[in-house]
């Protein structure tokens, strides 16, 4: 009970900036829009039916996927080592260092894409070190693509999945991997055999984290796709502001809410089954 | 290699963790013959578990040799040691089934599939356990698993089986049963065994050998009933059993006067200041006109001043004048000894090789 009252504000909070302005967003999605394209107040699912017909929204929806999820492993794939370097330091410098892996969280993600911008544009440090060094005669593009956005959204879910990762490590018991060096297991046996195969909860919940912030990531794509990469969440964008279809944003809005939750849920049912498990 | 050399031997083996003000491991030396279970038996810090890491290889000492069959393996990586390991939390891999975990270090060595399986299958046989080979640690008991760490550590036919306090996470009652068969099986195996323990009557029950050890040294290296009878120093007196501490001075003789008393000692220490430790199953009751048995040279007056039932046995504390002194009576005991209440007037007499003497610290 007491419980329930402590956590009052925040339920308020989250009524009023979330479930109110959702419930909205779902009103809205069920308007019409007329030829002309003015929004006409009505209860109908046209502008679901159309996305749902639409062949670039399909895309759009395998395109996100790819990009999400290739960036999201690429992501848990790099952190894995961060996350064993901080479980093997001694407790005085786990602190320090689990710190400052995630630091770059403590920078504004804008402000971190202006700086891959100035590293990755085609006169950016790259580019300007392979052409003086005569490697190359043309800037090698990295920016205003999909490898600029794959780039930029690797770099910004690393933290979090490495956090997730130093959570999930937490667990294991360097006893197991001293039981298997003491049966005449190396280091890369050891981890083939034991760490990995133990990690793989851990890893598998950290991808999914990963890939449900890459799904819903807007600024990465608008920024390091320069206009010429499309993902689900630019096309929200797109369509409420260039297109000004309020009913097909709100509903292309719903249909990624729904996906998003259902990944959730399903991140929440691993890890009942690896807790189980384990 | 002949009878008398050692299958282990440790050279002023030392581990000085940074920043700790003294080391947790001093230059310990020590000889273990083939095929004998040496107990490192000390209180919590003591650096017993250390010592037993460095031989396994998963700590690096500071200074000192390891010899393994006369083999300096200190330099070695724990994986190329040949160390059967078993931890106080048994360190299964939650993965693998019982024959899994069995297996693994045959795999590790090379070993063909149909090798592997007979002989992780003969391991787990070896400790009961064979019907459960397709079980995962999780759905074995506590017992259980610690025979499963057991056959994985003895499947590999290690030069050395090491065991980091492997009863303390059981059951009172199965921790019994489970020493006496660890036990046996070393002895039918001819493993040459270091078994890292704080409770003494583990130590005194399974070891040939006793290390009893403090801040990182070794205070006495010898059979069980030598640690017990004739302790060493002042901490295996207090550490292992139960003794009073008279403190007096010595005089010429052996001659310890002690509040007024004169205890013959059969001490040959320089006089001085000094205390003795006295075990209370060495002190004789005696009868109110029974004159003490030959040999019995020392006579307390004293009086009973608390009386402890423990069920097997009923120990006493008395105060003499030479201080407090400890004696135990049999529960079979006749009923007159055994219905002593405190205040009772006691007459004690004990041998002079009885009483532990040091110098005063």
């Amino acid at each position: 009970m007491i419980g329930w009252l402590l956590a009052a504000p925040a339920l308020a909070v989250l009524a009023l900036a979330f479930v109110w302005p959702m419930a909205g967003l779902f009103r809205i999605s069920l308007n019409r829009t007329t030829e002309t394209g003015a929004m006409e107040t009505a209860l109908t699912t046209e502008s679901y039916a159309k996305l749902l017909g639409d062949d670039f929204i399909r895309e759009l929806v395998w395109n996100t996927l790819l990009l999400a999820g290739s960036s999201a492993a690429i992501a848990v794939a790099l952190a894995l080592p961060v996350a064993l370097m901080v479980r093997a330091a001694s407790p005085r410098w786990r602190g320090p260092l689990a710190l400052m892996a995630i630091a770059p969280l403590l920078v504004s993600g804008t402000a971190r894409l202006i700086g891959w911008m100035a590293i990755l544009g085609d006169n950016g440090l790259i580019n300007a070190v392979l052409m003086g060094l005569g490697l190359r005669d043309t800037p090698y593009p990295l920016i205003n693509n999909w490898t600029g956005v794959r780039i930029g959204l690797v770099e910004s879910l690393m933290p979090y999945a490495v956090l997730v990762l130093i959570a999930g490590l937490g667990r294991l018991d360097p006893r197991l991997e001293e039981a298997a060096a003491t049966l005449g297991a190396g280091r890369v046996r050891t981890f083939l055999r034991v760490t990995l195969p133990l990690a793989a909860p851990a890893l598998l919940a950290a991808w999914l984290l990963a890939l449900v912030l890459g799904i819903s990531a807007f600024i990465t794509p608008r920024l390091m796709g320069g206009g010429r990469v499309f993902v689900l969440a630019t096309e929200i964008y797109d369509l409420a502001l260039e297109y000004v279809d309020w009913p097909a944003a709100s509903a292309l809005a719903m249909l990624l809410l729904g996906g998003l939750v259902l990944l959730m849920l399903l991140r929440g049912a691993l890890a009942r089954l690896g807790g189980r498990r384990a | 290699m002949s009878e008398a050399a050692p299958h282990l031997r440790l050279e002023r083996l030392s581990r000085h963790y940074a920043g700790a003000p003294a080391p947790a491991v001093d230059a310990i030396s020590l000889d273990l013959p083939r095929g004998a279970l040496l107990a490192l038996l000390g209180p919590s810090g003591c650096g017993k578990t250390t010592t037993l890491r460095m031989i396994a290889g998963l700590e690096r000492p500071d200074g000192g040799r390891i010899l393994v069959g006369g083999q300096d393996v200190t330099a070695l990586p724990p994986h190329r040691r040949q160390m059967g390991v078993v931890f106080q939390s048994y360190a299964l891999f939650p993965h693998m089934t019982a024959a899994g975990n069995t297996a693994f270090g045959l795999e590790m060595r090379g070993l063909g599939r149909a090798e592997r399986a007979r002989r992780a299958r003969a391991a787990l046989e070896m400790v009961g356990l064979g019907a459960l080979a397709g079980r995962r640690p999780r759905a074995l008991s506590g017992g259980q698993q610690q025979r499963v760490a057991l056959a994985r550590a003895l499947a590999i036919e290690p030069e050395l089986l090491l065991l980091d306090e492997p009863l303390s996470a059981l059951d009172a009652k199965l921790r019994e049963g489970v020493r006496d068969e660890i036990r046996a099986l070393q002895q039918r195996l001819g493993t040459t065994t270091v078994f890292v323990t704080h409770d003494q009557t583990e130590a005194l029950a399974m070891a040939d050998l006793v290390a009893v050890m403090n801040a990182g040294r070794v205070e006495q290296l010898a059979a069980p009933e030598e640690v017990f009878e004739r302790p060493a120093t002042r901490f295996v007196a207090t550490f292992v059993g139960r003794a009073a501490r008279l403190q007096g001075v010595l005089e010429p003789g052996g001659v310890l006067r002690c509040g007024g008393l004169a205890l013959r000692s059969a001490t040959d220490l320089a006089p001085g200041p000094a205390e003795a430790y006295l075990r209370p199953h060495r002190v004789r009751l005696l009868a109110p006109a029974e004159a003490p048995p030959p040999g019995f040279d020392n006579l307390l007056d004293a009086t009973l001043a608390r009386r402890v039932y423990t069920g097997e046995v009923i120990a006493l504390e008395t105060e003499t004048a030479a201080g407090p002194v400890m004696a135990e009576l049999h529960a079979g005991a006749d009923e007159a000894w055994r219905g002593l209440a405190p205040g009772a007037p006691l007459r004690l007499a004990f041998r002079p090789a009885d009483l532990a003497v040091f110098p005063a610290p």
